[in-house]
Order: structure tokens, then C-alpha cells, then sequence
């Protein structure tokens, strides 16, 4: 991206202290990115908070994260990024086993199970995009209205095509290469004529090879025969424009953030490295809305500043100010503590942070439902060795799934489920490939040529597929506080109790069975292995899984039709403070098999628009520029 | 070769295989003193030449589509394709020689000079030939290129003070002869043409050119990218130009929009000018001991080089999906370079990939 | 140190099976002789050396001889065996990893005896992934879409 060569500008603690903006707006992730760039585009005075550091608009800034993952052993989905004590973030290494009854405090999340859930996000600017993979699914039809369709969970106060025209606005601003004739299943429709702006992420030589002999294998679920095909995902990563977009006009792709000439954020060049950090910035993150909304001039952004309480009217309910804390070190104890007032008040720290910034507070709303209804996808991995190299290892981490059976009649019984093919290799699951080589050089005894050969052997033909499986709202899966665990600074850490529920276990049992399938028609050597011993160890129906996190934090603020049975509405406009809008996956009522960025994305340019609406006249266009500091 | 004024379609075919040689000439210097940076060092040196190798690909390949739309063959594998440094430029830049040598000052002072704008358009380069030179060949002797002559007796020759200038004559000749053929000129089979889905950088894409219009913007293209023809900094589309910039790199400030040529008033670049392998200067083969592991390597390296070649060759033949593996092949040879940088000669330098082409 | 180099690249091409051009072409034997020296002891990586000349020179040539001589001399070795395998380890993914309890025990403790990656560049450079045709995750990437064509697995 080229530009005018000039930094952004960061706000400090005393230009911004005691001033009121027209929206103040918590987090810098993409739900908060989107809805800055909205509202600086139409002349609002807006700040971002962001708890992370502010070091990261420029290239080279960048490289210093890169850098940073190079040099880590735990090449973990965070390891890319720096760990302030005074804002820090969850590990997936910090989880482990429990004992029935016994919590783990050691790492920022207090897990209470029962299921120890290895779900992270990243406090950073741009958020957890930074590490997000950059699969832009969208929902199917059939997710918004679950409890009409299927008699489970909650149904949406909207309809998918109520979303339509935002999950084109999240497309474009995120730049989804897909091919929509791969999407034709489920009942999703992108209405006549749409294509994605960017064609869809070659296939990789793994997909290529696993289509050929799997296409058309049928499997019956309730009745239903579902025929299995292998499809592109699509995903928000810089690929080959496609010149039919927006009506002919075609799609340019928007490159790295920087301030200075680059030739980065060209098409993704298959670094395997989506999760935790994209080379080259082909990957989309929200640093790239966050960037186009500074350069709307009304947009001010205030890093290494922890929102730590919300004030409010007890009259009118009305959120008066925004209590937050701002450190000069990340590490060091020490910070000052200011306040913003605002017209509008926006939180987009993610759904854990959200209901912990709510619950800290003392808001847990009306409906007693902030904090509750934790949702996040669970992911059974399943792996094989392929017949002969496959070329594992290469490309993005997946360029294609099985997308078939991703809704039907089952779901009245059983959670609906979608699979990844990875070309990663097993590392998610094992390890590998530093496993691997341990293994062969430390009890194979291999050395030289042998080792080689032996890595051939091993690590070329891996095929893992991930089964995404769906969780239902329960009101039990939840986010609390409690002022036994706070970190240093003296904000509560989120404490989370989760469980799966056997409408999730039925379809971790249901894909163990299918993915047995699946690897005898191709030949694969299934090695898949549950260890007792590993956290997200759950049995069912006497046989033992290993259930793995998403990432894919939601529900904590629940969407719905009243102040009774929800915590905002579809607008993610709070039912008990008008000036207060809970952004992100958190308002999500169900989550479907959809990774949830691109619908929390959609569902934030609504938002942005509901704010404009009621900001009206009040929005003062005149005094947009010089608001930087 | 020798280059006289388009008057026919074999002149413009000829002003089309220079341009290529031409781009591609760019390439192995950029290249070397690209990959002699440590890897993890010089951050922004490295983005700023990496960028500009990546635009001379585009440029290479805008030519050879401007050479297949008007029914020539683009042929990047002849003998002496690719000349031995220290070489002129092929489009007749007389008055100085490209070394491929390591990233340094001298480099960057070799590449403004590649890169330098239109005659007159830029204050403080030393402009020994005034104008376009149309003189006869006068014997001067080419030290080390390995550009075959194909002069032809009594014509004018061509030299060129940039290679704005020689794209400018280049485009002369095409509106000249399209006047007098109409669109017969665009005889070429565009299914030939590499298509903006095979390539595309950050500093704009690549297009098919199958008219008048359409040669026309590739050659603007290459112009603005280069060196600027429009004496400003930045082009139209708010890219800066090749000239400014490895200036940058030199002056150790960035450009900003509204700066004056020379004066840049951006953040700092910060260049280590020392984090670098010591590479030898136009390395050759015969450099390195016989039946040597290097030798060996750079031998390896020479035949993927040539490898890369065949294959763009065929891309541009008629198999243009060929082109995004040998785009693949650019990406592979990256790890060939380092391996041979990486050695040392015993003398206190490097060695370095020699680009002498196995033929046949 | 220097004088280590080039018996440190012999055992280095035999252990790995990679050439010593392709080792050298890494950029990473100093710091990787230097790191292992550094906590193993230079006691240690002499006669670990030597050995590994040694078994050169039985061999003469011979590769299933070479093997056997590199198994009895040093692979099942307790004090150089696990020394060996680390370096293997460090030529493949560019990580030093703590060595077994009991080496530890008997041959002597580092402060720098712990699993680390030994630089930035030593994890991009590691041989792991070029062996299988693949690119170590983050760095040298092969281009857009060439994860659709078949793994380039090669010699050398």
C-alpha cells in the first residue's frame, strides 16, 4: 500500500483524558476497526481503545512480531506477539487436564471447567485477526433460526437475509477470494449474480488428491443422503482479483499496512503460517480498517490503555463515562487512570472481554444473561498418513473443506459439523513436525539418508482433517468475575466454566466414524489418538475424544427480541444502556459451522449504521479534521 | 544489437526483444545485491530493492506481451539473452556499465543510473550524451556484454540516454506503424498474453495488450514505474518511482508526497550498509576451484537460472499458466542465492551466483 | 574454534545426510558448533570429532561401514550419542533441546541446557522442511500456488 508516507498518529493518555468524543469505542479488533472506519468516514469524532500495543501500523513494526515467532520454541497461535503483563492474553500452552472440582489459575483465563478449553485471543492491535486463520464462511440460513427449525438453541431477532447486504459490506472490507459456485450447499445464497472479490485460493495438491477419490462418497444422516465433494473455502486473503466483481468493476486488493512504499500484502505466496502471523501480510487483518478509518482524520486511537469500568446514569441507564487504565511499560507495574465521556459507547474487545469489562462493572444486565451463554466451536481433529507424499506443509493452512452435510434434520439431535482439510500437516493435533523428527531421530535411531527418507515417510503424506462441530447457547457456559483473581493492574481475569453437552458429543462421535470412512476410501493410514491425559478429554457413549478450542469466542452478550431474554438487540444495541452497543461474536445467538469473523464483521456494519442513525443531526460532519492529536 | 529507427515490423520486433533483454537485464544485478542483505537485516533496504525486482518481472513480462501482440516471439533463451557482467544496458546506455555486485553505495549509485529520469529531468546526474543520441556506430568498444550486434549497415543507430527515452521511440514506432497498418499491427494470438490472474504486485498489474491503446498503457506502465515521466517523486496512482526510490536508500529518508527532488522529508530509512555478504564482483565460474562443492552449487544455480527461463520462455509461447510456476521458480532460486552468498572465498569475499547460461 | 569448522561439517553431512555445501549454504554451522560447544563442553565436542574422524577413516569409503563405525562410535555412545542427536536436531529445525537427565548427571550442566530455538534465522534455515520439498512455516514460501503442483522432494 502506498501513501502518503506519514505515520498515524497516536493519542496520548493527556489529550485524551477527561475529553468527550462523539463514540468512544473499546478495542481495535476488527468488530471495532469496522465500525471506526464507519462512523470516521461520516465525520463522527470517535476514539479506540486498544489494550495491546500501539507499535504495530508500520512494516516494520510488523517484522519485529515475524521476528518474534522465528525465535519462539512454542510456535503457539500467540507466539508472534508480545505478552504485557499489565494487559496480557491467553496461552493454549497455560491450559491443562482437571481434577472433577479443581480450577487452573495459572495462565490469564481461570478455568473452572468442567472442560479445560484451549481457546486463546490476542490483545494487539487489530485483535485476534492478527492470528485469525481467514476463513470468511458465511452462516447458512438455516443457523439463524435454530429453535423454529430444529426445536435446539435460540433463534436470531434477524434473518440471514437481513444480513445479506452486510456480508457483501464484510466481504469487500476484508477481501474474501472464494469461487461462489463452490458455496452451493445448505441453502446458502448470495443472491444472482454475485461473485466474491477475489477468485478462490488455488486448491492444494493434498485437496487435489483427496477429491479424486472421495468425491461422491454418500453418507445418511436422519435420513437424509448427503453426497461429499471437496469445495474451495473461501477466505480473506490476497489471491487473484476477479474482474467481474461489483458489477464489472472489478476488486484491487488492499496490500500491507504501511506508511511507506511496499511491495507486501500481494497474493498470499503459501507460507503455512496464517495462524499466528502472515509474512507477508496477505492475510487480512483488521489493522488494515483500523489504518483506512485514521486516515479519515476523526479516528484517534489510544493504545496501551485498559478499559477497566463503565458508568452509568442510574436514572437513565445511560452510559455517563468510560474508566480506563493506561500504562507507559508493559510489564511494570504502574499506570494512570483516566476517563472519557462519549454520545456513544462501544464495546468490541471480544466476547470474553466484553461480558468481563460488563460483569467488572457490576452490569450484568437486566437479563442476567451477560457473561452467559459462552459459545465456541469444538474442533475433533482426526489424522492419517496418506498413501504417498502429499506435499504436506505447503500453501495456506486450508484451501478446502467438506461443507455437505453443514445443516439438515440431524440437527434437531445432533450439532451440525463442517471439515477442514489441512495442509499443515498433524501440527495441531501432535505436534509434528517437531515430533516427528524427535521421534525418528530419538527412537527410529534414524540418522543421514535414513532420517531423511524417514521424513519423507512421515511428514509429506500427512493429512489431518479438523471436524468443526457446533455449540448451542446454554446459559450454564459462562464468563464470570471473581475479585479473587485479578491481574496486575487490578481488572478481574475472565473466569470460565464450559461443558459439552451430547447434541456436541453425538457429532464428535458421529465424525470420529465418518472420518474412519473417509480415510479407507482413500488408503490413509488413520493414526488418530485420544490421550486421557490431554485437556478437552471427554468421553461418550464409553468412547474417549480430545475436544479442541476454536478461538471462536461467542454468545456472552447475547442477541434477542427483549430486555428479558437477551442482552442487546439486533442492532447489538443494549436493551438496559441506549448509548451502549456490545460488538462482536458475544451478541451471536447461535454460531453455526461458520468461523465467526465475517458474520461478526456483517453484523458491525449494521451496527454502524444503527449508530449513525441515532447520533442524526447530532453527528457534527464540520469538525472532522485535526481531531488527531 | 544494434537498434535504428522503427521503420518496419521487424524493426519494432527488434526494439521489442531489446526491451525484454533489456528488463531482464535489471534483474541479476538487483537480484545480487538484494539477497547479499542478511536476511534480517537492512528491513527496509530489502523491501525497497525487492520491490523494484519484483516490478522489473512485471516490466519483463508487460514487453514480451507487447512483443506476442504484434506477432514477435518472445525468446529469452538464446545464447547471450543474458549478458555478462560488468554489461551496457542493451538499449545503447553508453556511458556507463552494470556490475552485479553487493548491496552498497555503488550499487545504489549503478541502479539511479539505470533507473535516472529522461535527460534534463533531473538535476546533478552527469549527463555525458545530450539528447537522444542518433549517431553512427562509431567502433566503441563493449567491454564484457555479452549483447550480440545485429547491426545493420548504413542505418542510423540508436542510443538512448534512459530507458524512458528508448520506451518513448519504442512507442513512436508503434503509433507510426499502426498508422500506416491500422489494427493488422495487433496480429498477434492473444491467448499469448499473460493475463492480470498470472501476476500482480502491490505497485500495479499486469495487463493484455491487444491494440493500440492497450501497448500504450503497458508502456506508460513501465515508464512511470521506472523512472518517473512525468517529473514528479510519485505517479499518478501515488506510487514513487524506481529512481526516488533507491535515492531514498542514499539520502536515509523517506519521500513524502509534496517533497522536492533530493530533499525527502519522511521518517528515516535506516541502512546498515555493512550487514552484508561480501560478495564478489561479476563472479565468474572459473572464480571457484575446480570440482568444488561450490563450484558445484554455482553450476546448479546457473542451470535453474536457465531452468527459469525456459520455462517464462514457454509462458510466453503460448503457455501462459506456465507463468505462475515460474514466478515459483523466482521464489526457489531465492534459496539458491543465499546458499552461495553464504560461502566464503578465502580472499574476504563471497561468492555469488555467475549467470553464465548453459546452452544446448 | 575456526579450527573445529571443518570436522564439525563432516560429522554435520553424515548426521544429516545433507551435503556440506547445503549445510555451509545454511549460514548456520558456526553458531551451531558454537552452541552446542558452548554447553556440552569443548572436551566433549573434540572427542566427539574424533570420533567421528575415526570413523571416516575406517570406513574408507564404504557407506554401510561408515554407518556401523558411526552407530558403534558414537550414536551409542552415552556421552556422545545424545550430543550427536541434538545436533541433528539443531540442523533440522534450528533448536537446541535439553539434553537427557542423565547426561546431564554424568557429563555436566549448562545455564543454556534448555529447549531454545538458537536464533531467529536458525528456524528458517532449518533442513526439515526442504527435505520434504515443503517451507519451514512463516518463511520461504514456494509462490502463489504452487501448493497445488506435487512436492519437489530433492537430493542434495
Amino acid at each position: 500500500m502506498t501513501t502518503s508516507g506519514k505515520d498515524p498518529a497516536l493519542t496520548s493518555f493527556e489529550a485524551v483524558a477527561g475529553q468527550e468524543f462523539d463514540v468512544v469505542i473499546v478495542g481495535s479488533g476488527v468488530s471495532g476497526a469496522v465500525i471506526a472506519k464507519q462512523l470516521g468516514a461520516r465525520g463522527c469524532r470517535v476514539l479506540v481503545l486498544e489494550a495491546g500495543s500501539g507499535n504495530e501500523i508500520t512494516v516494520a513494526d510488523y517484522e519485529e512480531s515475524v521476528q518474534r515467532f522465528y525465535g519462539s520454541q512454542r510456535k503457539d497461535n500467540n507466539s508472534a506477539y508480545a505478552n504485557p503483563r499489565n494487559a496480557p492474553m491467553p496461552r493454549d500452552y497455560e491450559t491443562r487436564r482437571l481434577q472433577p472440582g479443581a480450577s487452573n489459575t495459572d495462565g490469564y483465563l481461570v478455568q473452572m471447567g468442567p472442560l479445560e478449553i484451549d481457546s486463546t485471543y490476542t490483545r494487539v492491535l487489530g485483535g485476534t485477526t492478527r492470528h485469525w486463520e481467514g476463513k470468511a464462511l458465511r452462516m447458512l440460513p438455516d443457523d439463524f433460526r435454530m429453535r423454529s427449525l430444529f426445536g435446539q438453541g435460540r433463534d436470531w431477532p434477524l434473518a440471514y437475509s437481513d444480513l445479506d447486504a452486510h456480508y457483501r459490506a464484510a466481504e469487500r472490507e476484508l477481501g474474501v477470494a472464494g469461487d461462489v459456485e463452490d458455496q452451493q450447499y445448505g441453502g446458502l445464497d448470495f443472491g444472482p449474480g454475485y461473485v466474491l472479490p477475489m477468485r478462490k485460493m488455488p486448491l492444494s495438491y493434498l485437496d487435489r488428491m483427496i477429491a479424486r477419490d472421495l468425491d461422491g462418497m454418500e453418507v445418511t444422516l436422519a435420513g437424509e443422503t448427503f453426497p461429499l465433494k471437496v469445495r474451495s473455502t473461501p477466505q480473506a486473503r490476497n489471491g487473484v482479483p476477479n474482474p467481474a466483481y461489483d458489477e464489472g468493476r472489478g476488486y484491487k486488493p488492499v496490500g500491507a499496512v504501511s506508511t511507506h512504499q511496499e511491495d507486501k500484502g500481494e497474493r498470499c505466496q503459501g507460507n503455512t503460517n496464517c495462524v499466528p502471523i502472515c509474512p507477508v501480510q496477505a492475510k487480512y487483518d483488521a489493522r488494515r480498517t483500523l489504518y483506512a478509518a485514521l486516515e479519515t482524520g476523526n479516528v484517534q486511537l489510544l493504545a496501551w490503555s485498559v478499559a477497566s469500568r463503565l458508568e452509568v446514569d442510574g436514572a437513565t441507564g445511560q452510559v455517563s463515562q468510560l474508566e480506563f487504565k493506561t500504562y507507559d511499560h508493559p510489564d511494570a507495574p504502574g499506570h494512570r487512570v483516566g476517563h472519557v465521556r462519549a454520545k456513544v459507547f462501544v464495546l468490541a474487545a471480544n466476547a470474553v472481554e466484553n461480558a468481563r469489562l460488563m460483569l467488572a462493572s457490576d452490569l450484568p444486565g437486566s437479563s442476567n444473561l451477560v457473561g452467559r451463554n459462552l459459545m465456541d466451536h469444538m474442533y475433533l481433529l482426526t489424522w492419517a498418513l496418506m498413501p504417498r507424499p502429499a506435499g504436506a506443509l505447503r500453501g495456506p493452512i486450508c484451501t478446502a473443506g467438506i461443507e455437505d452435510i453443514r445443516t439438515g434434520a440431524y440437527r434437531r439431535h445432533h450439532a451440525a459439523v463442517r471439515y477442514s482439510i489441512h495442509n499443515d500437516g498433524w501440527g495441531w493435533a501432535t505436534g509434528s513436525p517437531y515430533s516427528d523428527l524427535e521421534h525418528l531421530v530419538e527412537h527410529e535411531n534414524r540418522f543421514g539418508a535414513a532420517l531423511r527418507q524417514g521424513l519423507i515417510d512421515r511428514v509429506s503424506r500427512q493429512f489431518l482433517l479438523d471436524c468443526m462441530i457446533e455449540v448451542l447457547p446454554d446459559e450454564s457456559n459462562r464468563i464470570s468475575v471473581d475479585p479473587r483473581w485479578v491481574d496486575q493492574m487490578g481488572n478481574p481475569r475472565p473466569v470460565i466454566s464450559f461443558g459439552a453437552t451430547p447434541y456436541t458429543l453425538e457429532t464428535a462421535a458421529f465424525s470420529r466414524r465418518l472420518s474412519r470412512r473417509i480415510f479407507q476410501r482413500l488408503g490413509a493410514e488413520d493414526h488418530t489418538h485420544y490421550d486421557p491425559l490431554a485437556p478437552g478429554y471427554v468421553t461418550h457413549d464409553g468412547e474417549g475424544y480430545v475436544l479442541r478450542g476454536g478461538n471462536h469466542w461467542a454468545g456472552t452478550h447475547i442477541m434477542g427480541t427483549s430486555a428479558r431474554d437477551s442482552v442487546v438487540d439486533s442492532t447489538q444495541r443494549s436493551w438496559d444502556h441506549p448509548n451502549l452497543y456490545l460488538a462482536g461474536a458475544g451478541s451471536m445467538a447461535s454460531i453455526g459451522t461458520a468461523n465467526t469473523t465475517l458474520t461478526l464483521a456483517a453484523l458491525c456494519f449494521r451496527t454502524a449504521d444503527a449508530i449513525l442513525a441515532g447520533l442524526g443531526t447530532h453527528a457534527p460532519a464540520a469538525t472532522t479534521t485535526g481531531a488527531r492529536a | 544489437m544494434s537498434l535504428t529507427k522503427i521503420t518496419d515490423k521487424a524493426g519494432l520486433h527488434r526494439h521489442l526483444e531489446a526491451a525484454i533483454q533489456l528488463e531482464h537485464a535489471t534483474i541479476p544485478p538487483y537480484l545480487n545485491a538484494l539477497y547479499s542483505i542478511k536476511p534480517g537485516t537492512n528491513t527496509e533496504a530489502f523491501h525497497i530493492l525487492r520491490a523494484v525486482a519484483v516490478e522489473e518481472m512485471l516490466h519483463l513480462t508487460l514487453a514480451a506481451n507487447i512483443l506476442n501482440a504484434v506477432g514477435g516471439t518472445p525468446d529469452l533463451t538464446v545464447p547471450g539473452f543474458v549478458p555478462l557482467y560488468p554489461a551496457y544496458l542493451p538499449d545503447g546506455e553508453t556511458d556507463f556499465q552494470v556490475d552485479c555486485q553487493a548491496f552498497s553505495r555503488a550499487a545504489i549509485e549503478t541502479f539511479l543510473k539505470i533507473e535516472r529520469p529522461a535527460e534534463g529531468a533531473t538535476p546533478g546526474v552527469d549527463t555525458i550524451h545530450k539528447g537522444r543520441k542518433r549517431a553512427h556506430h562509431n567502433g566503441h568498444k563493449r567491454h564484457g556484454t555479452a549483447v550480440r550486434a545485429r547491426h545493420v549497415p548504413g542505418h542510423e543507430e540508436e542510443h538512448f540516454y534512459s530507458i524512458g527515452e528508448f520506451y518513448q521511440a519504442i512507442e513512436e514506432g508503434l503509433e507510426r506503424l499502426h498508422a500506416e497498418m491500422g489494427d493488422a499491427l495487433f496480429s498477434g494470438d492473444p491467448a499469448r498474453q499473460i493475463t492480470p490472474e498470472y501476476y500482480y504486485s502491490a505497485g500495479g498489474g499486469l495487463m493484455a495488450v491487444t491494440d493500440l491503446a492497450s501497448a500504450k498503457a503497458a508502456i506508460r506502465l513501465i515508464s512511470e514505474q521506472g523512472e518517473g515521466v512525468t517529473d514528479n517523486i510519485f505517479d499518478y496512482e501515488g506510487e514513487i518511482a524506481h529512481y526516488y526510490r533507491f535515492e531514498q536508500l542514499l539520502l536515509g529518508r523517506y519521500y513524502q508526497k509534496g517533497d522536492a527532488r533530493g530533499r525527502p522529508t519522511g521518517r528515516e530509512v535506516a541502512v546498515d550498509w555493512d550487514a552484508v555478504f561480501p560478495i564478489k564482483a561479476n563472479a565468474r565460474i572459473a572464480d571457484f576451484p575446480e570440482g568444488s562443492a561450490l563450484r558445484q552449487g554455482a553450476e546448479e544455480f546457473n542451470r535453474a537460472y536457465g531452468d527459469f527461463l525456459s520455462l517464462l520462455t514457454r509462458a510466453f509461447q503460448g503457455e501462459p499458466a506456465l507463468f505462475v510456476e515460474a514466478v515459483g521458480g523466482m521464489f526457489q532460486l531465492k534459496e539458491l542465492y543465499y546458499q552461495i552468498m553464504r560461502q566464503p572465498l578465502g580472499d574476504g569475499t563471497h561468492a555469488a551466483p555467475t549467470y553464465e547460461i548453459p546452452h544446448g | 574454534m575456526a579450527d573445529m569448522l571443518d570436522g564439525f561439517l563432516a560429522l554435520s553431512e553424515a548426521l544429516t545426510g545433507f551435503t556440506g555445501h547445503r549445510l555451509r549454504g545454511t549460514g548456520q554451522a558456526e553458531a551451531y558448533l558454537t552452541t552446542a560447544t558452548g554447553i556440552v563442553g569443548g572436551g566433549v565436542m573434540r572427542d566427539l570429532l574424533l570420533a567421528a574422524e575415526e570413523a571416516r577413516a575406517s570406513a574408507g569409503g564404504d557407506a554401510a561401514k561408515h554407518e556401523a563405525e558411526l552407530r558403534r562410535l558414537i550414536m551409542s555412545d552415552d556421552r556422545l550419542g545424545p550430543v550427536a542427536r541434538n545436533i541433528i536436531r539443531m540442523w533440522y529445525v534450528g533448536s537446541w533441546y535439553q539434553l537427557p537427565k542423565a547426561w546431564r548427571e554424568a557429563h555436566g550442566q549448562s545455564p543454556r541446557d534448555q529447549d531454545h530455538v538458537v536464533s531467529p534465522i536458525s528456524y528458517t534455515e532449518g533442513l526439515l522442511w526442504p527435505a520434504i520439498g515443503a517451507n519451514p512455516a512463516g518463511a520461504k514460501p514456494a509462490g502463489y500456488g504452487m501448493w497445488a503442483m506435487p512436492p519437489r522432494i530433492a537430493p542434495g
